[in-house]
């Protein structure tokens, strides 16, 4: 598993944001972990919440949307559908 | 994520007649601090000035907590009104001493009496008559994010010299405008042998917060490093020095030094402490975003606390309105947003308008 990026950390790396400017986004959306646990996240050493995930997701998906880009990065329920 | 502290903090809202009471269980650091905050400047901006607070529950607050609570309690103070804190733990009620957050809150036990105040700030005064560098807490609490950054730094410090064995004085050393200045100092004489340092232009010290890792010397009689610095050490009957390096981002941006008259000071158990404090003070450099002017920082976190805001009240409404948890509600929202292809923010601020149709926007 270790080997696998995980997507959000892919997306983030696309989008050469960094994991402060990362946990910046999702904090002024109502995040409540802290940059640590959030970097853990990215690298797979902790697994979100569903909820966490998902504002991750849209953390990522907004700054893709000012660069006019789509929102690549699925929620959890789009995965389970 | 089983060790989060926020699944340790629960907060509760009563009101007892017209006046908001507010409970707070577990642990306030910068992240639960934040809901916290947020419910008080709520409050502030419903027009409650007199707020009070049962701290019973606190399980423990960090430096970075107390920064958050601060800028509520100026918030707070700066509208004449009186944030009233109750049962405050003995250990929490000394870190609201040495940061001066005591200067801000009014002290309570079951009801806010003036006398019971006199009593409470008589004890926080009781054992910090010799931390001169703490002179002055009301201006240490200032608006600006510079002077609430030191103000947790010299917790630290004042932390860290209580606690490590051996330890005669603790400083922090940091580089500001391009020159190095001690920003916290646990008494006077750690402050000369930092100013030695900088003024001979080698130590521990400097070493540290240039090549980023531990410099221990734990004889300065027999050390051969810094030839200059060290007489005028030995001079003041300093004999072990440790300095940690202070990181942000991978760059060392100063140093946590500590002396000691002792020769061989610090062991193994030492180190590590003081490896954990130079942590703690490296994460409140970190938090306060360094590569941005405190005015930046500030709009920053003001601006993200906003949105925070509207976003909270949004899932509030949508609880309310669809009978949805906290989780399903706050989702709704980022997959509506996704669907009419605007910010969650936006969304946000349609849902919240939504309350008041003859303000809304467009």
């Amino acid at each position: 598993m270790g080997d696998i990026i995980d997507p959000l950390e892919k997306a983030r790396r696309g989008l050469s944001l960094s994991v402060s400017d990362l946990w910046w986004r999702y904090f002024a959306i109502g995040g409540m972990s802290s940059e640590l646990e959030i970097e853990a996240i990215l690298y797979q050493a902790l697994v979100p919440t569903d909820t966490d995930h998902d504002m991750l997701a849209v953390a990522l998906n907004e700054r893709f949307s000012e660069l006019g880009g789509d929102h690549p990065v699925p929620y959890t329920d789009d995965q389970v559908s | 994520m089983s060790d989060n502290s926020v699944d340790m903090f629960t907060m509760g809202l009563a009101f007892v007649g017209d006046q908001p009471l507010v409970t707070v269980v577990g642990d306030i650091d910068l992240v639960t601090a934040s809901s916290f905050a947020g419910v008080l400047n709520g409050l502030l901006n419903d027009g409650y000035h007199t707020i009070v607070a049962d701290l019973a529950g606190l399980t423990f607050v960090d430096a970075r907590g107390l920064n958050v609570l601060a800028e509520v309690a100026t918030r707070i103070a700066g509208v004449g009104g009186t944030l009233t804190v109750h049962s405050v733990p003995a250990f929490t009620r000394r870190m609201f001493g040495i940061t001066g957050l005591s200067e801000l809150v009014v002290f309570g036990t079951s009801a806010a009496r003036p006398e019971d105040r006199a009593a409470d700030d008589q004890q926080l005064r009781v054992g910090e008559t010799d931390t001169t560098a703490l002179a002055g807490p009301q201006r240490a609490l200032a608006r600006s994010s510079t002077e609430l950054i030191d103000a947790a730094l010299r917790l630290v410090t004042t932390l860290a010299d209580a606690t490590v064995e051996n330890a005669d004085g603790v400083s922090v050393t940091l580089e500001r405008h391009g020159r190095l200045m001690t920003v916290a100092a646990s008494n006077d004489e750690v402050l000369t042998m930092d100013r030695h340092q900088y003024e001979t232009g080698e130590g521990p010290c400097l070493d540290a917060k240039a090549l980023g890792r531990n410099f221990y010397t734990e004889s300065l009689a027999e050390e051969t490093r810094w030839p200059r610095f060290v007489p005028l050490a030995l001079d003041q009957g300093i004999h072990s020095i440790l300095s940690s390096p202070l990181m942000t981002r991978d760059r060392p941006q100063g140093a946590l030094n500590m002396y000691s008259s002792a020769t061989r000071a610090f062991g193994t158990r030492q180190q590590e402490l003081a490896a954990l404090f130079a942590k703690q003070a490296s994460e409140i450099l970190t938090t306060s975003a360094p590569d941005l002017t405190d005015d930046e920082s500030n709009q920053r976190f003001g601006a993200s606390l906003a949105a925070r805001q509207t976003i909270h009240q949004a899932q509030g409404v949508l609880m309310a309105r669809r009978h949805l948890t906290a989780d399903a509600a706050i989702r709704s929202i980022f997959h509506e947003a996704r669907e009419v292809g605007i910010t969650v923010l936006a969304h946000a601020i349609d849902i919240v308008a939504s309350l008041h149709p003859d303000d809304r926007r467009s």
